[in-house]
């Protein structure tokens, strides 16, 4: 058992980030939160987990996408729910005071909800994690060459989608 | 629209921030309440306590009384138990007191048939079985 205030280290380090990811990943804030839990749950019980791992982040967030993925799995229908549900999804981004800027976000929210969940997980490192797909590749268990594939998808399909707003705001 | 202009704009969005009261609970549900299991036994306990104590209490002396008989009872059976061995034991005749039994009936049933014993001269002897072709001479003879 790691001591009480590691764990509370560890939470303030990344939990934000794993948050953010997860609340991309999954579109539910239930289901983060209890990704969450799983998460630091885990590493409370088995701290060996963490000895071995070079990059605590990617290591965490690692940990992270798989729990996603097997919640997924065991919803089984759950990216069509949520791709059909998509004017009931969450805010991912922080609210803007620009009524623009709140417009573009909500908009790039819903874009990013169409895309398939890998593309959504490497957007979403490779944007607001600044990670590498080197390290993309690393984390997510894929090759580096998918990963960027994935990226150059995804990030096509958010231009496509809010070109519109883009030019009407640049 | 520049590619890098656009990702830009992207990596500018702030996302939203973890709400604050999730670190509380999310760190207290991931460590365990320490002895947990002696909580649980503790709280067993004291359950099962407190359903006697409702049971029990609004009539003591009449389940004082019941346990009093109950431990009467108990005194009784065990002290009867002890005694049907030593009973047993007086009632099973020893093997030497049969046997002089025995003589002695016999002796009674000599006395009662008249003390005439047969002289061994007139019981009848048992001869070895004969070869048939002696036997029909005796047959014959007879």
């Amino acid at each position: 058992m790691p001591d009480e205030s590691d764990l509370q280290r560890l939470y303030d380090e990344h939990a934000q980030a794993l948050f953010a990811f997860l609340l991309n990943f999954t579109r539910d804030e239930n289901d983060t939160r209890d990704l969450l839990q799983e998460i630091f749950t885990r590493i409370a019980r088995q701290p060996a987990l963490l000895r071995g791992a070079r990059d605590k982040r990617a290591f965490l967030i690692r940990l992270a996408h798989n729990a996603a993925i097997d919640l997924i799995r065991r919803r089984g229908t759950r990216e069509k729910y949520h791709g059909q549900l998509a004017e009931e999804m969450p805010a991912i981004f922080a609210p803007a005071e620009n009524p623009d800027e709140t417009a573009f976000r909500e908009s790039l929210s819903r874009a990013l909800a169409e895309l398939p969940a890998d593309q959504r997980a490497v957007v979403h490192l490779k944007l607001w994690e600044n990670l590498t797909f080197e390290q993309i590749a690393e984390t997510l268990d894929i090759p580096p060459n998918t990963a960027a594939s994935r990226y150059r998808y995804g990030v096509d399909k958010l231009r496509e989608r809010l070109r519109p707003l883009y030019e009407e705001i640049k | 629209m520049n590619t890098d202009e656009f990702e830009k704009r992207l990596q500018r969005q702030p996302l939203r921030q973890i709400p604050a009261e999730w670190r509380t609970e999310i760190l207290q549900n991931a460590v365990p309440a320490p002895n947990s299991s002696s909580v649980i036994r503790h709280s067993f306990l004291s359950t099962l306590t407190s359903h006697l104590s409702a049971l029990l209490l609004p009539h003591p002396k009449a389940w004082a009384a019941l346990g009093a008989v109950w431990i009467l009872i108990f005194a009784l059976h065990v002290s009867s138990r002890d005694s049907v061995p030593q009973m047993a034991g007086k009632t099973q005749p020893s093997s030497t007191e049969i046997a002089s039994n025995l003589r002695d009936q016999e002796k009674i049933l000599a006395e009662l048939i008249g003390n005439n014993e047969m002289p061994t001269a007139d019981r009848p002897k048992r001869l070895p079985p004969q070869p048939h072709s002696e036997r029909r001479e005796t047959t014959a003879r007879a």
